[in-house]
């Protein structure tokens, strides 16, 4: 038999019971589109949460005081002995391939102006942040070049910060007070959104030695260098650390380098994604059952067919295909028709809720595809092997 | 046609045909099992979580120095802010009615000497209640003295793991050991009761608070924990603590007052609505397991068309045909549920025994609602072959067209 009439006849006896091929189909179907669909939404969320954290660039390193050792809020964060001083962080600067180093400090101070106040997230930072967070003043300017240790007293406004202390008027020149002590306004962050519960809009930018002043720290919370794209994060890191060691007389700082977090973060989301897949593949099984079913049924009933075939000089080999590749058909027609409606709901939610990111990913697409005719190929692998076997005269005698 | 004889007639029609009712009761068995096992496991974790908090204390409020505007975001964490929460601040709760204890903390990291170990460990100021507050527990020793908060005694309680890590093999009672360059008496270890939420409470020393401030060269406090006397008067209590620190601060609002039950309500409200998700997704196999009873009963339709015709043949009104197949899947799906059940309940009793810690277990309503949908769904998917069995016409049947 010629493989295109073996293709015919495959593609007849699907044919020939139109209803059944049909709800075979609609199991495998249902099992990929659920698949499909539920990647999409993981990979989406995957890929949106990765670039969340890749908005501050990917060149960064953070430095911070203590060896963090345990989950949740190191407490070094907090306080610590051996603090991570300014001149730590002009040192650093020096380094070879760094670019900036900014020197962090965060706390929580009301700013008030005129008759309105707001309690809002303060950051002390250097002049080359922007540069670090990828994150530009949409008016006015940033905190200038002064001496680190006896800045002037300028802040730059959060977005959402300048909006309800100023409304629609101009912030630039006026002056506001923080915790108690007076600022004049220089500047207004472009809008940037939430990251992880914190509203980087609703937050003020002073001087990092004002800031730790104004909350009698002793120590940095964080120290981040920006190095030059195309240089070894790792190399930087190392030589950061040993700067350090040699500073500080001992290794007491966590060094994570972006390039680390991203790496973990991904494998972590990629995983969940491959479980939410797994899940909608418990369908997929129950769908195989269903091939697997319905081609034992067939088997039975074309019994006659298979001997006459066999009678007519077809091989085992030959009638073990037929089956075989009428269960594939089966099962890829099903999984077409899933990939279809699975994509095709994925745009759907993409259009009806923008906010939430879906991304169907092509290799699960394949996958999952590959996935539905290799179930038809098992699934129908045992009834194609039980046809094959049957004795040619008994096979005839059922007619 | 009696009940009795239509249930002995459906089962009789499912055992002829073993292969295929043994496939179609598998289906129906994974649906139901992935069904309950899912929703077990999503179960395990919102037990899990509650434990986690109830480690935590009872009827507890969470004071932050600092507060954020917006609401619904991160409160701030870090706690630096111009103006401290002291502890003549937490004292002063104390004597609000309703409050029962209050345990002021103070956190740090330090390097910690015993002889010639040494480690970087979380430095823990609190006072004598902390102890009932965490509801922690002696493992020997005593823990900080009650008395005088503002005294710094220089008096150190150590978590089980940092004083296996200082003092192995030895009675670390009675023992100095220096923090930075201070000199502390140890009077007592906790018990290992393991990590509630990132707050570690085996590798951590405990010294009295102003002791910690002390080292740190710090005058705020970086939490307070407060006890309520009752659950019901947390809000009230709560109001209080607000209006009484506002006050003592001039008039400013700048504390975040988190009540313990608000969080966990939050996690449990997530974690019941992910559970029903999860289970939700199980259960599209049981819609797949459904389309697939349709398919082989409406194989058996055409395959049993003679026996239908006889049956009509011998008065057997439309309505009886149609029992007797809905029957037929109707018993499928029962018996494909009972062995999914059986099997979700072995493999959670499995897990159970190769992860005691996790507490997974299937809520009540998670087997009765997979069953339930096994059934609904079995039933109407075995409604349309039972219709096109019921309305054949009795001669072309007979005739066997």
């Amino acid at each position: 038999m010629r493989w295109q009439d073996l293709a015919r006849y495959a593609f007849g006896s699907v044919r020939a019971h139109r209803q059944r091929s049909l709800l075979t189909a609609l199991g495998i179907a249902v099992g990929i589109a659920a698949v499909v669909l539920l990647t999409s939404i993981g990979s989406g969320v995957q890929r949106f949460v990765l670039a969340e954290f890749t908005q501050f660039g990917t060149n960064l390193i953070g430095i911070a005081p203590g060896k963090t050792t345990t989950a949740g809020i190191s407490g070094a964060l907090v306080s610590n002995v051996r603090p991570l001083s300014m001149d730590d962080a002009a040192a650093l600067a020096h380094l070879p391939n760094v670019l900036a180093s900014v020197a962090l400090v965060q706390g929580n101070a009301a700013v008030e102006f005129g008759r309105r106040s707001r309690r809002v997230m303060v950051i002390g930072a250097g002049h080359d942040g922007p540069d670090l967070w990828q994150m530009y003043p949409a008016l006015g300017r940033f905190l200038p070049d002064d001496n680190p240790l006896n800045a002037r007293a300028f802040a730059v406004l959060g977005a959402k910060l300048r909006k309800e202390l100023f409304g629609a008027a101009s912030p630039l020149g006026e002056r506001v007070r923080i915790g108690g002590e007076r600022y004049r306004v220089i500047g207004v962050m472009e809008p940037k959104g939430q990251l992880l519960g914190f509203d980087l809009d609703d937050t003020i930018y002073i001087p990092t030695a004002r800031a730790m002043a104004m909350f009698n720290l002793a120590s940095l919370h964080e120290i981040d260098l920006l190095f030059r794209a195309g240089s070894d994060g790792n190399t930087v890191a190392e030589s950061a650390r040993q700067m350090l060691i040699q500073r500080h007389g001992r290794d007491d700082v966590t060094i994570t380098t972006q390039e680390q977090m991203m790496d973990v973060l991904g494998d972590i989301l990629a995983v969940l994604t491959a479980a939410v897949g797994a899940l909608g593949g418990i369908s997929l099984v129950v769908g195989a059952i269903g091939i697997l079913t319905i081609m034992t049924i067939a088997v039975r009933e074309r019994r006659g067919e298979i001997g006459l075939l066999r009678a007519l000089g077809a091989r085992r080999g030959q009638v073990l295909g037929l089956f075989v590749v009428e269960a594939v058909l089966l099962a890829s027609l099903g999984g077409l028709a899933g990939l279809l409606v699975g994509a095709g709901g994925a745009q759907l939610i993409g259009l009806a809720a923008p906010d939430l990111p879906v991304h169907t990913p092509w290799q699960y697409v394949l996958g999952a595809e590959l996935g539905a005719a290799l179930i038809g190929l098992l699934a129908g692998g045992y009834p194609a092997w039980r046809a094959a076997r049957l004795d040619p005269v008994e096979a005839l005698r059922a007619e | 046609m009696s009940p009795e004889d239509g249930l002995r007639f459906a089962s009789r029609a499912l055992t002829g045909h073993r292969t295929r009712s043994l496939l179609m009761l598998l289906a129906m068995a994974i649906g139901v099992a992935s069904v309950v096992l899912l929703t077990a496991l999503g179960e395990g974790a919102r037990r899990y979580v509650n434990q986690q908090f109830s480690a935590l204390g009872s009827n507890l409020l969470i004071l932050l120095p600092g507060r954020n505007e917006t609401t619904g975001g991160a409160p701030p964490m870090l706690g630096s802010v111009p103006r401290e929460l002291s502890l003549d601040d937490a004292l002063a709760l104390l004597r609000l009615p309703g409050v029962k204890a209050v345990a002021p903390i103070t956190l740090g990291s330090a390097p910690v000497s015993a002889g010639r170990l040494s480690r970087d460990v979380l430095i823990s100021g609190s006072t004598a209640s902390m102890l009932p507050v965490r509801q922690l527990s002696m493992r020997s020793g005593r823990f900080l003295p009650a008395g005088d908060p503002r005294r710094a005694s220089a008096l150190a309680v150590l978590g089980a793991k940092t004083a296996a890590e200082l003092f192995p093999n030895r009675n670390p009672i009675g023992q100095t050991l220096r923090i930075d360059e201070w000199r502390f008496r140890v009077i007592g270890v906790l018990d290992d009761v393991g990590e509630a939420f990132g707050m570690n409470t085996s590798d951590v020393v405990i010294v009295p608070v102003v002791a910690a401030q002390a080292l740190f060269d710090v005058e705020g406090l970086f939490r307070v924990l407060v006890e309520v006397r009752q659950r019901e008067a947390i809000p009230r209590v709560r109001q209080r603590v607000i209006e009484l620190l506002k006050l003592r601060h001039d008039g400013e609002d700048d504390v975040t007052v988190i009540a313990q039950d608000s969080m966990l309500a939050t996690f449990d409200d997530v974690l019941r609505a992910l559970t029903l998700g999860i289970a939700g997704i199980a259960a599209i196999s049981l819609a797949v397991a459904g389309i697939l009873t349709m398919n082989v009963m409406l194989v058996a339709v055409s395959q049993r068309t003679g026996e239908i015709g006889l049956l009509k043949a011998l008065g057997a009104p439309q309505r009886q045909i149609l029992a007797l197949f809905v029957t037929e899947a109707a018993l499928l799906s029962l018996a494909g549920a009972l062995a999914g059940l059986a099997l979700a309940q072995g493999l959670i009793a499995l897990a159970a025994q190769i992860w005691p810690d996790f507490p997974i277990g299937a809520p009540g309503w998670a087997p009765i609602a997979a069953c339930g949908t096994a059934m609904f769904v079995g039933t109407l998917f075995g409604l349309l072959p039972a219709r096109r069995a019921a309305r054949l016409d009795p001669v072309a049947a007979l005739a066997g067209r």
